[in-house]
């Protein structure tokens, strides 16, 4: 008897089958989300092709040290979680549990951080609609950029904020014993998220944060 | 044994990706900072147009080392590269017809 047994639903020849229906379903999930961030970089290349200098100097009023340090959060965070999946493939559950717990304070780390930067903006004046107080020949184009950096920033936090949700749920599953090396679809699935999320902000780091830094 | 795939490892949970070293994964975790490094640095020396290029090319890589490595497309099915792969795909058709569209449009005066 293992924690699988008790997992399989009907429909499915054995556990084998159960996890590539999964893991499928997952991936198709990510795709569509893929797509569902693609759009806003695709309106940020649109607009970024029209206004380039507007673009460049709206990316320097960005925290890039900040950026910086987000990133290098995210990315270790992902790797944590990486790490707990393997934990668990191995049996070990209670290293798996600190790591999950240890990936959702990353992430919750990197909300704080975020938040700090929205503060800022909010004190230099920088968000369109609100409080917007830039002068300057690229002020009225630059609103653009803000507009796509509050959007693309606001889901990509909404999605960290779920990641940090279910990792806790799965943090407490894991404790729980639910998973072991026979069964953990659910943690892999909530990693796979996890690291999705990390791969949009890979991408938004670069577009947001390192635009015409050497001008 | 399942009779339709008679030449598969004995189905049970564990025949999915095999466990990576531990070594494997803090190795990706250094390429991925030491590639941030880069990154950064990078886009602080003027380069013109080749400082995008730069950019983009390293969140690539890192984008590539997450998918390979931490979401083991690497060791998984087949099936799993190839909704990944059309994922990315349709986002390139996207973003490059919009654009495509932008940069070739002339403005038509109309004729009256």
């Amino acid at each position: 008897m293992n924690a699988s047994a008790g997992h399989l639903r009907e429909q499915f020849d054995d556990s084998v089958q159960q996890r590539e229906a999964s893991t499928l379903g997952m991936w198709t999930f990510l795709a569509t989300e893929v797509l569902f961030f693609g759009v806003l970089f695709a309106g940020y290349a649109f607009c970024r092709v029209i206004f380039p200098d507007a673009f460049a100097e709206a990316s320097r009023h960005t925290d890039m040290l900040l950026g910086t340090l987000e990133t290098a959060v995210l990315l270790s965070s992902s790797c944590a979680a990486a790490l707990a999946v393997r934990e668990v493939q191995l049996g070990g559950r209670r290293v798996a549990t600190w790591l999950l717990l240890i990936t959702a304070a990353l992430g919750i780390a990197f909300l704080a951080m975020h938040g700090l930067e929205y503060v800022a903006e909010y004190r230099e004046g920088l968000i369109p609609g609100i409080r917007y107080t830039q002068h300057g020949p690229h002020a009225a184009s630059m609103q653009l950029f803000f507009c796509l950096y509050y959007f693309i920033t606001g889901f990509h936090g909404l999605h960290v904020s779920i990641g940090v949700g279910l990792l806790l749920a799965m943090a407490w599953r894991t404790h729980r014993g639910a998973f072991d090396q026979d069964y953990h679809t659910p943690l892999e699935l909530t990693a796979l998220y996890w690291h999705l999320v990390d791969i949009v902000w890979i991408f938004v780091y670069p577009l947001i944060y390192l635009v015409g830094r050497a001008a | 044994m399942n009779a339709r795939a008679p030449s598969r490892q004995p189905r049970n949970h564990r025949s999915g990706p095999a466990p990576p070293s531990l070594r494997s994964n803090l190795l990706v975790l250094a390429a991925l900072l030491v590639l941030l490094g880069l990154s950064a640095g990078s886009a602080l020396i003027p380069m013109g147009a080749f400082n995008e290029v730069a950019n983009l090319g390293i969140a690539a890589m890192k984008a590539l080392l997450v998918l390979v490595f931490f979401m083991r497309l690497k060791s998984d099915s087949a099936l799993l590269r190839l909704v990944a792969g059309t994922g990315f795909a349709w986002l390139a058709l996207l973003i490059a017809l919009s654009l495509a569209d932008l940069l070739s449009r002339q403005n038509l005066l109309p004729p009256w």
